[in-house]
């Protein structure tokens, strides 16, 4: 065990390297695509937390992704700090934000959460277009030069920071414990779980990777306004690769974000009157066939065809309920 | 010697229906008490009541003298209370290790240690079998037993165990009895709700309280209770001679 965590750990790290190392060496297309990849893999991985282990289906992470994208870029055009110090800073207030926040959202369930959380971002979206001190509707152009070379720096250190994260949820008795709750919030309180102080600490993290992340969306952009701060291009996107890849699994942010961004770019590519269409009868298509994603889908082959009927959940569940 | 659990005037009502009207009753530490009463008669709401999931419009229950009303269910979980739901509730979509090691968390701090406890409880009720496949996988017997092993991974000092017997097959019941009977030789008290199931009521109960129409009729020993013609009138209709 010890050995594998090791292995593990120095994959990881060479990855992570590897990835640093050649950045400089991309060409501006190529560290374009990388960086949009990076950043949609590190939202993805963000969002799947709170909506994937604890089940709590959010339509509205951007909103802290926006906060992180605002705040930097107010900073940076008022004070000559170093712009990732801002981005942290934007971090820091995207999890103060989603302290109250998710105390609050969090009551309500299911279908109601989501729609909740869409109305929050949709209210941040409003409040920037209406505000002086936002830019309103032409939002805030940043002066300050910083490299695309910089940012996907950046993107890469927090999407490393957002797997990381994730390992620590997925092996520890926390992540057991977000498990539980989506599965039966009651039944998870009778058995002693504390799932108010649980569901709020996971969404904590789903506020604070897209909070880092958005500082740099600003610096890329040399811009901010409503519509790219909360992006709902980028939320739908975080969330599709997700349910593609495997929602509340370790690595289906990760196959999700790099399958899905090489499909839609070749798409884009070849066929760019047809290709949201056909991206998205793609999609349809994977949901029918591989329902709770691809991760799952071979991890139940690699077990064994027994298990792959359970895959599909209900109809198991439906015939061990006969007395 | 002052009880482990002490209901007093505990009522609720759903709209008009008053599925509990004013009950008392004790249980001791260690003890079997079986709380019997046809369908509607109130024992869900009670075992509710004294989980924490629903709060009474009045009276209080207090364990080992704390005052379970108004308590989260995490507190009241972890004050050593466990109980299981008439109708099985497991975590689908989690193992069956799993779905036992959550109830160990608390103690057990680790995922790892947990789930070590977690496979001992889980051979203990006879699923090791099934100890890695996903809940959503076992027959209803079987999650009646995941159930109990979530319920004694609490290591609490008090089970509610509600509707104990409903879906069971009459050797599946005797091994039921059994596992309560076991219960109180470790020293755990039990809360047995059972609607029609004499015969093992009589053998496993140290006490019976009987509950109709949301209110206590009878308390006492099993040969007591049996005798009680209130008892008798409720659960059986009117005496034979009345016929």
């Amino acid at each position: 065990m010890s050995l594998r965590a090791a292995l593990g750990i120095a994959l990881f790290a060479a990855v992570v390297a590897t990835l640093a190392v050649t950045g400089p060496f991309l060409s501006g297309y190529w560290l374009a695509v990388a960086y949009q990849t990076l950043l949609a893999i590190g939202l993805a991985y963000g969002w799947n937390v709170i909506s994937g282990y604890a089940g709590y289906f959010s339509f509205g992470q951007i909103t802290f992704f926006g906060i992180g994208a605002y705040t930097t870029a107010l900073i940076a055009s008022h004070t000559s700090l170093d712009w990732r110090i801002a981005a942290l800073a934007g971090g820091a207030l995207a999890v103060a934000v989603a302290a109250p926040a998710g105390a609050i959202m969090l009551r309500l369930r299911g279908p109601f959460f989501s729609l909740g959380m869409l109305g929050l971002a949709q209210t941040l979206r409003v409040v920037a277009a209406s505000s002086g001190f936002t830019g309103g509707g032409t939002g805030l152009y940043l002066t300050a030069t910083v490299t695309p070379l910089a940012v996907y720096e950046w993107t890469l250190a927090v999407a490393a920071l957002a797997f990381a994260a994730t390992v620590a949820v997925d092996r520890s008795a926390f992540g057991l414990r977000l498990r539980a709750l989506r599965e039966d919030e009651q039944v998870a309180g009778t058995l002693g779980i504390a799932v108010t102080g649980a569901k709020v600490r996971a969404f904590l993290i789903s506020a604070a990777i897209p909070g880092l992340l958005g500082g740099g969306y600003a610096m890329y952009l040399t811009l901010v306004d409503p519509p790219s701060a909360f992006s709902t291009r980028l939320e739908l996107q975080a969330i599709v690769m997700t349910v593609f890849g495997g929602i509340g699994t370790l690595w289906g942010p990760l196959v999700g974000g790099v399958v899905m961004s090489q499909i839609s770019e070749q798409l884009w590519a070849r066929f760019p009157q047809a290709y949201l269409m056909i991206f998205g009868g793609l999609l349809v298509v994977f949901l029918i066939v591989v329902p709770r994603g691809v991760v799952p889908a071979i991890a139940s082959r690699r077990r064994g065809g027994s298990r792959s009927a359970r895959a599909s959940g209900a109809p198991a569940a439906a015939a061990g309920a006969e007395p | 010697m002052s009880a482990l659990l002490e209901v007093r005037g505990v009522s609720v009502a759903f709209g008009g229906v008053h599925a509990l009207r004013d009950v008392s009753l004790d249980v001791r530490a260690g003890e079997v008490l079986s709380i019997v009463g046809p369908n509607g008669a109130g024992k869900t709401t009670l075992f509710n009541v004294v989980s924490g999931v629903r709060r009474p419009h009045a009276g209080s229950a207090r364990f080992d003298g704390r005052e379970l009303v108004g308590m989260p269910l995490h507190r009241v979980a972890r004050l050593g209370i466990a109980r299981t739901y008439q109708v099985v509730r497991p975590f689908h979509r989690l193992s069956v290790v799993d779905n036992v090691a959550v109830a160990a968390l608390e103690r057990e701090r680790t995922r790892t240690a947990a789930r070590r406890f977690a496979r001992e409880v889980v051979a203990s009720v006879g699923l090791e079998r099934f100890a890695d496949m996903e809940a959503s996988a076992l027959t209803l017997t079987q999650r009646k037993r995941l159930e109990l092993a979530r319920a004694l991974a609490l290591r609490p000092r008090l089970i509610l165990l509600d509707e104990v017997m409903a879906g069971l097959t009459p050797t599946e019941m005797d091994e039921m009895a059994e596992f309560v009977l076991g219960l109180r030789s470790r020293g755990i008290a039990a809360v047995a709700g059972i609607e029609h199931v004499m015969r093992l009521v009589m053998r496993v109960s140290d006490r019976i309280v009987v509950l109709d129409a949301g209110a206590k009729i009878a308390e006492g020993s099993p040969a007591e209770v049996m005798d009680d013609p209130r008892v008798i009138e409720a659960y059986l209709g009117a005496p034979l001679s009345a016929v």
